[in-house]
Order: C-alpha cells, then sequence, then structure tokens
C-alpha cells in the first residue's frame, strides 16, 4: 500500500479540494496580475508616447523661438552697427543686454571668421576660435541659422547660430537656453512622469533630486545601464528600473545632440503609483482565498466527516460482526448512499444472525438445497401443523457390534454409513433431523414442502440400501464389520416449528406419526424387512415401485393395528 | 541670377567712359608709342566662365605712375530694390553717389572694413556721395531690404575691367611694359595674380578664381520674390 492509500478518508477527499482550490487561487493571481500588469503597462507606454510627444514638441517650439528670436536680433540694425565697431568691450555690453533681452542663458559675438567677440554666460576666451562649438561651424558653411542640442561647458543646452549679414555675415550670434533640471521638471510636471536627460556617463538634468539620482539612475548597471548601452535600438521597449524599493517603469527616447554620447530622455512612472487600488489585488485574492481555503477546509471536513463518521461506525460494527456480534446494527437517519449502505450493512449482519440461526435450530445436516430454502424462504418456525414423511434409519445388530468393536474403530464405522445415509437424505432433498445413536431421523416436508414427499422419502431409503454393498466392501476391506440397516416410513400430519428452550431451541416435527413412524422402523427387525412403510405412505406413491408384503400389525401404543408394506425396489 | 541683366547694360557704359578715357589719355601723351590692350578671361578652376568678376592692374611697369583716371565719380543706382550695378570697381579717391530711383526709402550701408558709412533713409538723388579712398571691397546693404546687396570694389589704378557673361575682359589703352594683373570676385576663396607683358598684341591671358558656390541669402531673397 502506498502512502496516498494509507491516508484517512477525510484526508484524501480534503487534500485533492484544497490542492484545487489553491491551484486555481494560483492561476487566478497570475492570470489577474498578468492582466493588471499588461494593462498598466499599455497606459503608462501610452502616457510615455504623450511624454515624448509633448518633449519633441516642446522642444522643437524652443527650438523655433530661439531661433527666430535671435534672428530678428541678428538683422537689428543697431547690433549690426556695433558688431562693425570690433570694439570689444562694447560688444560685451551687447552681449549681458541681448542676453537678457532675450532671456536665454548664453549669448557670444563672434567676428565673420568664428573668432568670439564677446561672451555673456558660458565659459570661453575671447578672441578665441569658436568655430568648433557647434553649430556655429555648420552655420558658417551653410549661411542659414541652426539649433542643436549640445553640451556647453558641462551643461546641455540648445543652441543657435546666426548669422549678421550686412549684407555678407559680418559676424554670428550665439544663443543657448539649458535644458536643466527646471526644464525636465516642467515637463515631468505636465505630462505626470518624471524626466532625466542623461548619456551613459552623465546626468545632465533630470526632476529628481540630486539626492534621489544616485539610487534612482544607475547609468552603469542594471537594465537602464544595459538599455543605454544598447542606444539606438533603447526607446522602443519599456523596461522596469527599481529604486528605492519602487518599481519605476522605464523609456529612453533618443534626442538627437551634437555631444560625444547618445542623448537620452529617460522617462519613467512609478509602476506601483500606476497600480494604484490595483496594486493590492495579489493581496486582496491572496485574502479572499485563505478565507475560501479555511471555509472550504471546514465545509468540506463537515461533509467528510459526514461520510467518514457513519464508514468508521460501519467498520467498527463490521468489526464487531467478524468478533462474532451479530446482534450489533448501525443507526443512521439518511437516505443517501451511506444510508443505503448501513442499511445494507444491518440486512446483512440480520442474513447473517438468521442463517446462525437456521443453522442452530436445523444443525449442520440440512443439505444446500434446504438451506437456501430455508433462507430464502418465509419459514414459519412458529409451528404450523403440515403433511410430513418421516424416515427412520436404523443398524440391525448394532449392540453386538458395539460390544465386539473397539470404540474408535466403530465411531468411524458409524461416521461413513452416516455420510452415505445423509448423502442419501439429501439427494432427495430430505432434512436430517437428527442422529440418534446409530441411526438417523429425516423429514421429507418440512420445513419444505414438495408435491412428492413420500416418494422422495421411499427413493431415499432405497439410495440408503443401494449404497450399503459398496460402503461394506469398504468396510470389510479395512477389517470392520459389516452393516444391515432397516429403514421405517410414515406419512402424517405433525406441527412442525422451534422446539426446545430459546437458547437451544430447534427445528422440529411433534406428533403421533413421528412415534408410528419410529414403530414401523421397529418392525423391520421383526419381519426381517429392510423397508417398511405404512399403508398412509404407501397410498401416495405412484407406479414404479415393487412393493413386498403387505401386514396389518398392533402396534405398542396403539389402538388399531397399522398396515405397513415391504418395498423391495423402485 | 538676377543680377545679369543690369550688369550688362553697365559694362556698356564702362567700355564708353573708359574709352573716352583712353582718347584723352592719348591727346595728353601725345602719341608716345602705341598703346595695347590685355584680353583674357576669367574662370573657376572647372574652367566655367566667371562673370563679374572684376581684372585689374595693381603693379604698374617700373618707372611708371599710375595715371590719373579720368572720372572721379560712379553712381551705385538703386532700382526695384536692387543695386545697379551689383559689383562696382573704383578707382581709389571715387566719390559713389547712391542715387535711388525706387519710390521708396532705402537705408544704404556698408560695414565692410574698406568703407563704413550709412546713408539713412533716403529718397531720389539726395544722399551724400561718399568717397572710396582705401583699396578693397566694400559690401554695400540696405537696412530696409535684406536682400539688397551689392560690392564696391577700389582698385589702385584705371586699368580694370569687369568681366561678361563669358568670363571675357579687356584692359585697354595700356602702355607697353610689365603689369601685375589680379582677378577678383565676390565668392572667390583665392584668386590669382599674373604678371603680363604688353607688348603689340598681347596673348590673352586666363586667370583662374576658386570661388565659393552661390548660397541664397536668408530669409530676405525669398521675400523679395514674393513682394515681386
Amino acid at each position: 500500500m502506498n502512502w496516498w492509500a494509507r491516508r484517512r478518508l477525510r484526508t484524501r477527499i480534503l487534500l485533492p479540494f484544497a490542492v484545487l482550490l489553491i491551484g486555481v487561487l494560483l492561476a487566478t493571481l497570475w492570470v489577474g496580475s498578468a492582466a493588471v500588469t499588461a494593462w498598466v503597462e499599455g497606459s503608462l507606454r501610452r502616457q510615455f508616447d504623450v511624454t515624448a510627444n509633448v518633449f519633441r514638441a516642446l522642444l522643437s517650439e524652443r527650438a523655433a523661438r530661439l531661433r527666430g528670436e535671435t534672428s530678428l536680433l541678428a538683422a537689428d540694425f543697431a547690433l549690426k552697427r556695433a558688431l562693425a565697431t570690433y570694439d570689444p568691450d562694447t560688444l560685451a555690453s551687447v552681449a549681458q543686454n541681448q542676453r537678457e533681452r532675450l532671456g536665454v542663458e548664453l549669448l557670444w559675438i563672434t567676428d565673420e571668421r568664428g573668432v568670439l567677440l564677446a561672451a555673456a554666460g558660458g565659459v570661453a576666451t575671447i578672441g578665441g576660435d569658436v568655430t568648433s562649438v557647434r553649430p556655429l561651424e555648420h552655420v558658417m558653411r551653410a549661411g542659414t541659422a541652426d539649433v542643436v542640442v549640445t553640451e556647453v561647458a558641462g551643461r546641455l543646452m540648445q543652441v543657435v547660430a546666426t548669422p549678421v549679414f550686412a549684407p555678407d555675415p559680418i559676424g554670428y550670434l550665439l544663443a543657448g537656453k539649458p535644458i536643466g533640471d527646471d526644464t525636465a521638471r516642467a515637463l515631468g510636471d505636465a505630462t505626470g512622469t518624471r524626466i532625466s536627460f542623461l548619456t551613459q556617463g552623465q546626468v545632465f538634468a533630470s526632476s529628481l533630486t540630486v539626492d534621489e539620482r544616485a539610487a534612482a539612475l544607475p547609468l552603469s548597471a542594471g537594465r537602464l545601464g544595459q538599455h543605454l548601452e544598447q542606444g539606438a535600438a533603447a526607446g522602443k521597449t519599456t523596461f522596469l528600473v527599481h529604486a528605492g524599493g519602487i518599481r519605476m517603469l522605464s523609456v529612453l527616447i533618443p534626442i538627437e545632440a551634437e555631444i560625444a554620447q547618445p542623448l537620452f530622455a529617460l522617462v519613467q512612472a512609478s509602476f506601483d503609483d500606476a497600480l494604484g487600488p490595483l496594486g493590492k489585488l495579489p493581496q486582496w485574492v491572496s485574502a479572499i482565498g485563505l478565507v475560501a481555503l479555511l471555509l472550504a477546509l471546514l465545509v468540506g471536513g463537515v461533509i467528510a466527516s459526514g461520510i467518514a463518521a457513519p464508514l468508521a461506525a460501519l467498520a467498527q460494527a463490521m468489526g464487531a460482526v467478524l468478533g462474532g456480534d451479530l446482534s450489533r446494527r448501525v443507526t443512521l437517519a439518511r437516505g443517501d448512499e451511506v444510508g443505503f449502505l448501513a442499511r445494507a450493512f444491518n440486512a446483512m449482519v440480520s442474513g447473517l444472525a438468521e442463517r446462525e440461526h437456521i443453522k442452530d435450530i436445523f444443525g449442520r445436516f440440512v443439505s444446500r438445497d434446504v438451506a437456501t430454502a430455508l433462507l430464502s424462504g418465509d419459514l414459519a418456525l412458529a409451528g404450523e401443523r403440515r403433511p410430513v414423511t418421516i424416515l427412520f434409519q436404523d443398524v440391525r445388530g448394532f449392540t453386538t457390534i458395539a460390544e465386539r468393536t473397539a470404540p474408535e474403530v466403530l465411531l468411524r464405522v458409524v461416521n461413513r454409513l452416516f455420510a452415505e445415509m445423509v448423502a442419501a437424505v439429501e439427494a432427495e432433498g430430505g432434512v436430517i433431523r437428527q442422529f440418534v445413536g446409530d441411526g438417523v431421523m429425516a423429514l421429507f416436508g418440512a420445513p419444505v414442502l414438495h408435491d412428492d414427499d413420500p416418494e422422495r422419502a421411499v427413493r431415499a431409503a432405497l439410495g440408503m440400501v443401494a449404497r450399503l454393498p459398496s460402503l461394506n466392501e469398504g468396510l470389510q476391506r479395512d477389517g470392520m464389520p459389516l452393516l444391515r440397516i432397516g429403514i421405517g416410513i410414515h406419512t402424517g400430519d405433525v406441527i412442525a416449528g422451534r422446539v426446545g428452550p430459546d437458547q437451544r431451541s430447534e427445528y422440529g416435527v411433534v406428533g403421533d406419526a413421528v412415534n408410528l413412524a419410529s414403530r414401523i422402523e421397529g418392525l423391520t427387525r421383526d419381519l426381517e424387512a429392510t423397508i417398511l412403510v405404512s399403508a398412509a405412505t404407501a397410498s401416495h406413491l405412484g407406479p414404479g415401485f415393487l412393493f413386498g408384503r403387505r401386514v396389518v400389525l398392533p402396534i405398542r401404543g396403539k389402538a388399531e393395528p397399522v398396515e405397513v408394506v415391504e418395498v423391495l425396489a423402485g | 541670377m538676377m543680377v545679369s541683366r543690369p550688369r550688362a547694360a553697365v559694362n556698356g557704359m564702362r567700355a564708353s567712359t573708359l574709352g573716352f578715357a583712353t582718347v584723352l589719355l592719348a591727346l595728353l601723351l601725345g602719341g608716345d608709342g602705341m598703346a595695347a590692350e590685355i584680353t583674357g578671361k576669367v574662370v573657376d578652376p572647372s574652367g566655367e566662365p566667371l562673370a563679374g568678376a572684376v581684372v585689374f592692374v595693381d603693379t604698374l611697369p617700373a618707372g611708371m605712375t599710375a595715371p590719373a583716371p579720368a572720372e572721379r565719380t560712379a553712381a551705385m543706382d538703386q532700382v526695384q530694390k536692387q543695386f545697379v550695378p551689383h559689383v562696382l570697381p573704383v578707382v581709389a579717391g571715387t566719390e559713389v553717389s547712391f542715387p535711388n530711383h525706387d519710390q521708396i526709402h532705402h537705408h544704404v550701408y556698408s560695414f565692410s572694413r574698406t568703407k563704413t558709412f550709412e546713408l539713412p533713409l533716403h529718397k531720389g538723388e539726395n544722399a551724400q556721395p561718399v568717397t572710396f579712398d582705401q583699396l578693397g571691397a566694400a559690401k554695400i546693404g540696405c537696412n530696409i531690404h535684406d536682400w539688397m546687396d551689392a560690392v564696391i570694389v577700389v582698385v589702385p589704378t584705371p586699368y580694370y575691367a569687369l568681366t561678361d557673361d563669358a568670363g571675357l575682359f579687356v584692359l585697354r589703352d595700356m602702355p607697353p611694359g610689365t603689369y601685375g594683373v589680379v582677378g577678383w570676385h565676390e565668392r572667390q576663396r583665392t584668386s590669382q595674380r599674373q604678371s603680363v607683358e604688353v607688348v603689340d598684341n598681347t596673348t590673352p591671358i586666363t586667370l583662374t578664381i576658386d570661388v565659393n558656390p552661390p548660397r541664397a541669402r536668408v530669409p530676405a531673397r525669398g521675400g523679395a520674390r514674393s513682394y515681386e
């Protein structure tokens, strides 16, 4: 027996349900979480798209404004006139003034060769060649204004370069607006996200505080590091960055910039905030699941008990029955299968008890057919008057044989005789009523009635006689005494039923007919006949029997003489 | 280009002025030997002819002094919101007037190192002439019309010419001797200087000037077209 087979019934009912329920809960939890995550990711991704669009629009609008304002300034005749002085002090004032006027952080003025004449903001050397400052180089070549995102003195800026035409270029204006923390914060506030401008090597600006950045923006580690390394491939996929126990869904939006490493706007939103109340879903499902599991176990336990307890009671009762207590019954007021089982058990034990009872009453010498008939039929054990044919068999000269034979040998002889006699009786459907010393008493017609009970009795008697030669052959071979028998049969009404005190009661027949049958058997010695039947019995016999002498004899205890007939063959 | 039409007219005018000066010079010098010409062509490095190039003599034969120019005035006209001519070579010391033949004001200026000047809003022929006495090119603009531009090229000698559409030029009435001839173009990256010995019939010379490609002026050119 394996482990499972050894478990108690309750366990075997509850465990699969518990496992199934937990499985369903986990599946629900998983599917629910996956759906919620996908939904939140989708909505955040849309939010990121909006942010990206707003950001691009913002940059482009800023660029356009910067370009427009600077172009207007470059077209200002006073500026041209001032530029044409090529006087550094004057131009420094001009640069300062125009920086204030345009509201830019950086305003530089160069001559037509890209030599710096004046600088307001930024770090630069007057008189130095700033052609390398993007986008000046391109503007000098193309002759048209241009705006790029670039790095100036470690800061990220949108820088415009515009030629000053008089009417050929007499110089260039460079104006720069920073993309700084303010920009990131404004954009973040407008779109409900966190924005950082960064390359693989540097965070230029962020809506995060300086303290937060180190932890939240690991440039060279984790998913962010991987995505930064992938560079151009980034921006397509969102990824999670874990920062201080918060999961930030992130996306990198590439920004076209004139700097050494690819520049990105890192747009982030708290995944957990976006989940909102849905974030508690796993806990809720778990809690509900746990309660459901406990309830299921409780209810299952009750149901399992409802099945297991009566089964246990049945098992216990069965144990008692096995122990021989056939009085045990199981009381279950239930209409279900268990109730049926209990009723069937009770019926079975009743049947067993009855069988035992019948065995008690009839002893062991009831043929199978008779026993079946007795058990299946409504046997009236209470007592009834009915016609019965009674057969008595006796061993002739048994007293003499007994005196000459050792007791143990005698018993073997008798037992071999009884085996044949019983077989002959049962062959005809008779019932052995009792063994009387060296003979048997058999009944035909009680407790089971047949139409031809007298004939059956006579055939049984003929059967006994027929079995004798082979029995004697065997006895002779074994050096035992040979036997002769006498049989008396009579048919008459008797009272059949339970005879004797309760514990010792047996099925039996009472009546004058029994005595008469015994007397007729006794006559066989006197008449030297083997089989004698009364006239009453003979009158029931059909053709086919060979009769011998027919005599009327007085019987002891009988006022009238009795007519008996010798049966020779059948 | 838009300037080609007026320039053709100017070339004609310039040629007649030069011819007149040559006659005067011949009379003054009393027919001292036959005067000759330097002819030639100005091309870019790919051999394409360059129109509007100024070819002038910057070095005279030894012992020769620069003759006084016949005309000491010139004009930079303003017609239909364009300067006419687009390129105006003058001898140093020439007074250039800026007559305005449009019905609107112009505000002519130059911030070139060669000559910085400004003729605030003016109409008709009221503006004061401007004397160009320093050698070099002065870019001329109009503060009201950004697309208007011209260049006045101040040369040291009266021996100068402007190439035509085929890039051809003629320097006339030159006494024999060895001259230094320079080509100049407003889009030049490098210019070529060449020594030319003038005898009776000088072989035509070719001057090559490396030029930048013409570039669109923003935003005024487009604006000008849309006005017209």
